[in-house]
């Protein structure tokens, strides 16, 4: 099996694969998909560029702490984003808050957009993880 | 007795349960047991989300006009077992990472002899 | 005589499971008991509480988001201890 073969088309195919991703998780709520399917799409893309690529080369660019770091910001940030909603009782007391919008549109809904982006960046990253550390024992 | 030809989504169900309870139990391999606790895991996946259909109704996505209530099938137990499906993969990944660190210190993966080895 | 034993627990095991399922309500009926007032809520006020069209989404991350905060703990948690567990850089663990 040539490697220069699978290198070639797998430059030319992941950004396919990550805008694929990047559909299903921004249009979560409005056909079927979401956070947890889009990102398993991305973290299958991460998996394939560090299949393909030389050996001696290094990882795709992202260090560990980089990855732990993502990972550990979008979980704050999913629960500062639902303890905020809880304070605020779901809509009743008035505070501050992102409005509903049209139904059928990508910006609607309040804080289910963000909520979907910051499920499936732990979801790539948890898949991605799970990838390198069996493989090859470091990120 | 025909209840069970009737409903064979509930019955393969608990079919592929049994198959996997018992591919945990016979085999001596390791990687084995996790594939048997896998298989048991989907099995109750399936069991529950055919507990949401109704017969003649549409999935739970509003496209165009609103039908109704009576338009839609349960949407709660698709809903709850997705939570259900991220915890199966998290349990698979975490064991096969013990079973690594078995392989590092024992040198085999049969179980009987990791048992004759010296664990206790 | 293990691989026996193992086998009859099995079948005695699933007997009993498929003897309960022969009393279940039958499948796709409107009248079961699974379906009540609870969906009947879920699908009427989705769009009016949440603007998701997508009823599976508003039910997961809206209704009951505190669940998907949950599910996500657990996938971190057990992404650190694979870490945790494979780390090469220590001697012996």
């Amino acid at each position: 099996m040539k490697d220069e073969i699978l290198r070639e088309i797998g430059k030319f195919i992941i950004p396919f694969i990550q805008m694929f991703g990047i559909y299903v998780i921004f249009n979560g709520h409005l056909s079927p998909g979401g956070g947890f399917s889009g990102g398993t799409v991305l973290g299958v893309s991460l998996i394939l560029h560090r299949l393909t690529e030389e050996p001696h080369r290094a990882s795709t660019g992202i260090s560990e702490k980089a990855v732990i770091g993502f990972m550990c910001f979008s979980l704050m940030l999913y629960g500062i984003l639902k303890g905020y909603s809880f304070i605020s009782g779901g809509g009743e007391l008035g505070l501050l808050e992102i409005p509903l919008g049209t139904p059928g549109r990508i910006l609607s809904g309040g804080m289910l957009l963000p909520l979907n982006i910051a499920v499936g960046v732990i979801v790539c990253f948890t898949i991605y993880t799970f990838y390198t550390l069996f493989d090859k024992g470091e990120i | 007795m025909e209840r069970l030809i009737t409903n064979y989504y509930e019955t393969a169900s608990i079919i592929l349960f049994g198959i996997g309870f018992m591919t945990l139990l016979i085999h001596n391999n390791l990687i084995k047991k996790i594939i048997g606790m896998n298989i048991m895991d989907t099995s109750i996946f399936l069991f529950f989300i055919a507990k949401g259909y109704i017969s003649g109704k549409e999935a739970p996505i509003i496209k165009g006009a609103y039908k109704g209530v009576e338009g839609y099938i349960n949407p709660v137990p698709t809903a709850l077992m997705l939570t259900g499906i991220v915890v199966a993969v998290s349990v698979t990944a975490f064991a096969l990472a013990l079973t690594i660190k078995v392989y590092d210190k024992y040198g085999t993966i049969e179980l009987n002899e990791i048992l004759e080895k010296g664990g206790d | 005589m293990k691989k026996i034993l193992s086998v009859t627990l099995t079948i005695v095991f699933i007997g009993i499971l498929l003897f309960a399922l022969s009393e279940c309500p039958e499948f796709g009926n409107i009248s079961n008991p699974a379906n009540n007032y609870v969906s009947h809520r879920y699908i009427d006020q989705c769009v009016k509480d949440t603007g998701a069209i997508n009823i599976i989404t508003g039910i997961i991350l809206d209704y009951r988001a505190f669940d998907t905060f949950g599910e996500s703990i657990v996938l971190f948690a057990a992404a650190i201890s694979v870490i945790v567990v494979l780390n090469k850089s220590r001697e012996q663990v």
